[in-house]
C-alpha cells in the first residue's frame, strides 16, 4: 500500500478545499475515491479538520476569563488543542450567517438549546455525538439532537427586601399582585420565562403550561404593564434597576443573584419558588474549522464536575453534570439554580415549544411593552 | 501649491471605499429582501402591513423629530454663546462640548441612568431638599431616552451651528442696528435668517444620524422604546428572518433618502438668500 502518495494525494486536496478551489463535499467524495470508504469513515478527513484550535463563542465579557479557565486551558493542556475564546455573541441569526458564508470561522457556539435545535434541523449543525459527549454526565430530560447541556441559569424574582420585610413573595401570583406587594416591576424583555410566570400568576398550574397560551399571558401583561418600571436587555440593566430603586421585584437570572445579595449588603434578596430554568447547551457549527470530532471532544471534556465548579464560583451557572453539586461548598449550594432542593420549586422552559413558537410569541409580546 | 487639472479626482479613494464598503454590502441587503425565502415583493408586504413594524418606525420618526428640535434650539443657543461669548465662557463651553463627545455612548447612558434613577442623585436631592415626595420617573421611558440622545447628538449641531454664526457678516448686524432695531429684532430678523442654511444643516445632520440610534433608546428607555435600528436587529439575529430584515432597512433607506431630498430642496432657496 502506497500510504505516503495517497497521504499526499489528500494532502493537495485538502488544500485545495481550505483555499476554496473545491468544495468541502468534493473533498470527501474526492478522499472517498482515493482512500476508499472504510478509511474515510474511520479516521474521518483528519487533514482538512486538523487546524489545531478550536474557536469557542460565547456572550462575552467575564465569561471569556471564565470559559477560558475552566475548560479551555485544561483541554490544552489535555489535547493539545489550543481553544480561542470568542464573546462575539453566537445569536441564532449569527451562527446562521458563519454557516451561510460556507467557511464558518467558529466551532463551538454557546447557545440556546432551541436556537441549536432550529439551526439543526435545516441542517447547519452537527449533531452531537453521544457517544463522545457522555449523556449520563447531563440531567435527565436535557440533551437535545444538535445541543448538549452545559449549564443552568433560572429566571427568578428578586426583590427588595427591606421593603417587603417579614413577608417576602413567594410565588409569582405575589410578583404580579401590587395590591399585596406595592411597587414597581422589572420584567425580560425578550420574554423567554415571562410568559411562564404570567400564567402561572393568572392560576395556571404549572404542569399544564405548555404548550404556552400566549393570549391568556399577553392579556394579564396588557392588564399589569402600568406597573412595570422597565424590561432589561442585559444581566447588569436588571441588577441596576434592583439597585437604583427603580423597581423593587425585578425577575432576574439567577446568575445575578449571589452578586445583588453582596452588593446590596443583603438589602436585595431572592427566591427559587416558582422560578423557571433554563438550559445552556453548547452546539458545533456544520463545517467547523477545527473539526466535529474535536469539537465534541472538548464538549465532552467539559462534563467534568472539577470544571463545573469553576464554573459555578465564576459565573454562578447551574452544572450540567448532577456529580458537580456535590462539590459545591455548602453554603454555596443556596445560590446553585439545579442544586435538588432548589430545583423541586422550579420548573424548567420547555425547549421544544421555544423551537416553534418563540419568534411569534416574542412580536406579540414586544408589540404589547412598546406600545 | 500645484494646481490638480481635475480635482476631483482627490474624491476617488474616498468614494472608492464608500462604494466597496457601504453600497456593495447594501445592495447585497437589498438583494435578500426580495430573495428571502423567495422571489417576490412578499418581505415587503409583510413588513408594512406588521403592526409592529408600523407601530416602531411611528415611534421612531417622532422620538427622532422631538429629539432634532430640542437639540438643534438647545444648540444653537449654546453655540450662540460659544461664538460671540466672553474668552472664558468660550472656553468652557468648548469643554462641555467636546468632553463628553469623547466618551463612549454606552458609559454616557449608564451615567445617565445613574443621574437620573429613582434612587439617582436628582431624585435624592429633589426629596432631600423637599421639591419632591415621591420620586419622578425620569428614566426607562421615552423622556429618557430623548434626554440621552440630545446630550450625544449636540456637538453634531453645534459644529454646523458655529461654522454658519462665525460667517454672518458682523457689518450686517451693526447695519441694521445703526437703522433703530432693537437687540431682540436684529436677533430675530436678521441674525437667525443669516444663520438659517447652518440651522437646517444641523436639523438634518440630527434627524438622520438619530434614526439609527441604537444603544441608546435600549438602554434608558427601558425596552419599551423599541426603534427601527434595535428591530432590524432583532429580525436579523435574535429571531432570524433576514428578508424580513433587509425588507425593514431599505424601507427605512428610502424614508430617510426622501426625506433628505425634500429638506435639501428646502435649503436651497434660503441658502442662495
Amino acid at each position: 500500500m502506497n500510504t505516503h502518495f495517497e497521504n499526499d494525494q489528500i494532502e493537495i486536496l485538502a488544500d485545495k478545499a481550505r483555499n476554496g478551489a473545491i468544495s468541502r463535499r468534493r473533498f470527501t467524495q474526492l478522499a472517498v475515491a482515493l482512500m476508499g470508504t472504510a478509511a474515510v469513515s474511520l479516521r474521518g478527513t483528519p487533514v482538512l479538520a486538523a487546524s489545531g484550535e478550536l474557536v469557542f463563542v460565547n456572550w462575552g465579557g467575564d465569561a471569556i476569563t471564565a470559559y477560558d479557565s475552566a475548560y479551555g486551558a485544561p483541554f490544552l493542556a489535555e489535547t493539545g488543542i489550543t481553544v480561542k475564546q470568542d464573546g462575539s455573541g453566537p445569536s441564532e441569526g449569527a451562527i446562521q450567517a458563519q454557516f451561510e458564508s460556507g467557511k464558518p470561522s467558529w466551532d463551538i457556539v454557546d447557545a440556546d438549546p432551541f436556537s441549536a435545535q432550529a439551526l439543526g434541523k435545516k441542517g447547519m449543525m452537527e449533531p452531537i455525538d453521544y457517544t463522545v459527549v457522555d449523556k449520563t454526565k447531563t440531567r435527565e430530560g436535557f440533551g437535545w439532537e444538535f445541543a448538549a447541556s452545559s449549564y443552568f441559569y433560572s429566571y427568578i424574582i428578586a426583590y427588595d427586601a427591606k421593603k417587603y420585610g417579614d413577608n417576602p413573595p413567594k410565588s409569582m401570583a405575589d410578583f404580579f399582585d401590587v395590591e399585596k406587594f406595592p411597587g414597581k416591576r422589572g420584567m425580560y424583555k425578550w420574554g423567554a420565562g415571562m410568559w411562564e410566570a404570567l400564567l402561572m400568576a393568572d392560576g395556571v398550574a404549572p404542569a399544564d403550561l405548555y404548550p404556552l397560551n400566549i393570549e391568556r399571558a399577553h392579556k394579564k401583561l396588557e392588564g399589569f404593564k402600568a406597573n412595570v418600571a422597565g424590561y432589561w436587555g442585559g444581566g447588569a440593566e436588571s441588577q441596576s434597576m434592583l439597585m437604583n430603586g427603580d423597581a423593587s421585584m425585578v425577575l432576574v437570572w439567577s446568575t445575578r443573584a449571589k452578586l445583588l445579595e453582596q452588593d446590596s449588603g443583603g438589602d436585595i434578596s431572592f427566591t427559587w419558588e416558582q422560578g423557571l430554568i433554563a438550559p445552556g447547551s453548547m452546539a458545533v457549527i456544520k463545517g467547523n474549522p477545527g473539526g466535529a470530532e474535536a469539537a465534541m471532544k472538548f464538549i465532552a471534556s467539559a462534563q467534568d464536575p472539577a470544571k463545573q465548579v469553576v464554573m459555578f464560583n465564576m459565573l454562578a451557572q447551574g452544572p450540567a453534570n448532577p456529580a458537580t453539586d456535590a462539590l459545591l461548598p455548602p453554603e454555596d449550594t443556596r445560590y446553585n439554580p439545579v442544586d435538588p432542593a432548589n430545583m423541586a420549586k422550579q420548573i424548567p422552559l420547555n425547549m421544544d415549544w421555544y423551537e416553534t413558537n418563540y419568534g411569534p410569541a416574542l412580536d406579540a409580546y414586544l408589540a404589547i411593552i412598546s406600545a | 501649491m500645484p494646481r490638480l487639472s481635475h480635482p476631483a479626482l482627490l474624491l476617488v479613494p474616498l468614494m472608492g471605499f464608500m462604494v466597496l464598503t457601504y453600497l456593495v454590502p447594501f445592495l447585497g441587503v437589498a438583494a435578500w429582501s426580495v430573495t428571502l425565502p423567495e422571489p417576490g415583493l412578499g418581505q415587503y408586504r409583510a413588513a408594512l402591513t406588521d403592526p409592529l413594524v408600523q407601530s416602531v418606525f411611528l415611534r421612531t420618526f417622532r422620538v427622532c423629530l422631538v429629539v432634532t428640535v430640542v437639540t438643534v434650539c438647545a444648540s444653537y443657543m449654546v453655540t450662540l454663546l460659544w461664538v460671540r461669548g466672553s474668552r472664558m465662557q468660550r472656553f468652557l463651553i468648548e469643554l462641555c462640548i467636546l468632553i463628553p463627545f469623547w466618551i463612549s455612548v454606552l458609559t454616557r447612558a449608564f451615567g445617565w441612568l445613574a443621574l437620573l434613577s429613582n434612587k439617582g442623585i436628582l431624585n435624592t436631592w429633589a426629596q432631600n431638599l423637599g421639591f419632591l415626595t415621591e420620586p419622578l420617573t425620569l428614566v426607562r421611558n421615552e423622556f429618557g431616552v430623548v434626554v440621552g440622545m440630545v446630550h450625544f447628538l449636540i456637538p453634531f449641531a453645534a459644529f454646523p451651528l458655529a461654522s454658519a454664526m462665525r460667517s454672518v457678516d458682523e457689518r450686517v448686524l451693526l447695519a441694521a442696528r445703526g437703522m433703530g432695531a432693537g437687540r431682540g429684532r436684529v436677533f430675530a430678523q436678521v441674525f437667525v435668517p443669516m444663520t438659517w442654511p447652518g440651522i437646517l444643516g444641523a436639523a438634518l445632520m440630527v434627524f438622520v444620524f438619530s434614526l439609527g440610534f441604537f444603544v441608546t433608546p435600549a438602554i434608558l428607555g427601558g425596552g419599551r422604546s423599541v426603534m427601527a435600528a434595535e428591530l432590524i436587529y432583532l429580525r436579523i439575529f435574535q429571531s432570524p428572518n433576514w428578508g424580513l430584515g433587509a425588507a425593514i432597512s431599505v424601507i427605512l433607506m428610502v424614508a430617510v433618502g426622501g426625506l433628505l431630498a425634500v429638506m435639501m430642496r428646502q435649503a436651497r432657496p434660503a441658502g442662495a438668500k
